[in-house]
């Protein structure tokens, strides 16, 4: 068996409750082609990083589990032919998972943490981001919140992007000075090009 | 002896960083992590900027490349 797992982008405008169908159809899937999930994770709405259908945000959701690589081609077949999902990637966590053993840690885990004999659906993101609030009211209100929270954090983001970008820049100035002033090393003379190149761009 | 020897004309980071801290780990569902390796236009620093050892790097493209796939990094970044 392998550990997998698949990040599906869904359309935006998709309701909750086609969401909460849609997670638990592709369940029965990994299920019925003999997979072991692990954990389904909704991230929420998430703003991407270029157009995919001209939507400029998405849903996010996880799946992990354990299969056989006939199950992932079966899978990604159904995920191609669904309408609301607009990407998705699949990758191999682990070449070689003991199912039986995997279950048993699960199941220890499972039993620290809190009696829960369903696998988490949808509430498992939320509940990580908003421990507290999760824990001391019943799960819908504050998924509700959170979720509606999320794309407010997008702008966030957004400046946490420039940041980093503003802080490569600096290298990358500097190896066009390198170019400028020692030309015969050779490191710094490939790289001119396309640094002088990116420097008037900037 | 027509070049003296000089020094490296510009700073890099001689340490890589996934090796420095091994909590830090690159992750194609962390783009926030992942973004401190790319340029402002979307492109991929080299090694010989960023100091990432050879191992690292290696996860770091396929990471980047799959983030870029999910939409959580952009393969490109359009001129203003």
């Amino acid at each position: 068996m392998r550990r997998y797992e698949s990040v599906v982008i869904l359309h935006p405008d998709m309701p909750d409750e086609d969401i909460r169908s849609f997670t638990e159809r592709y369940s029965n899937v990994i299920k019925s082609n003999g997979g072991e999930i692990i954990k389904i994770e909704d991230w929420g709405f998430k703003r991407l990083a270029y157009l995919v259908r001209k939507k400029d945000r998405g849903r996010y959701i996880l799946f992990d589990y354990v299969g056989l690589p006939a199950l992932i081609a079966e899978l990604e077949r159904q995920l191609k032919i669904t309408e609301e999902v607009m990407k998705f990637i699949s990758v191999k966590l682990d070449e070689d998972v003991d199912l039986e053993a995997f279950k048993a840690a699960a199941e220890e885990k499972r039993a620290a943490a809190k009696p829960e004999p369903v696998p988490v659906v949808q509430v498992e993101p939320e509940a990580a981001s908003a421990e507290e609030t999760a824990h001391v009211e019943p799960e819908a209100a504050p998924a509700e919140e959170t979720a509606h929270v999320e794309p407010e954090a997008a702008p966030a983001e957004e400046t946490a992007q420039m940041e980093p970008a503003a802080e490569q820049e600096a290298p990358e100035s500097e190896a066009i000075e390198a170019t400028a002033t020692e030309p015969e090393i050779e490191e710094p003379a490939s790289a001119g090009p396309e640094a002088v190149e990116e420097g008037e761009k900037a | 002896m027509s070049k003296p020897p000089r020094r490296r004309p510009f700073p890099r980071s001689k340490v890589c960083r996934f090796c420095a801290d091994s909590a830090l780990r690159m992750d194609y569902k962390e783009p926030n992590i992942l973004k401190a390796f790319i340029t402002e236009r979307g492109k991929i620093i080299p090694r010989r900027i960023s100091g990432n050892c050879a191992k690292h790097q290696r996860q770091l493209t396929t990471a980047i490349k799959r983030a870029r796939n999910i939409a959580l990094l952009p393969f490109t970044v359009p001129k203003r």
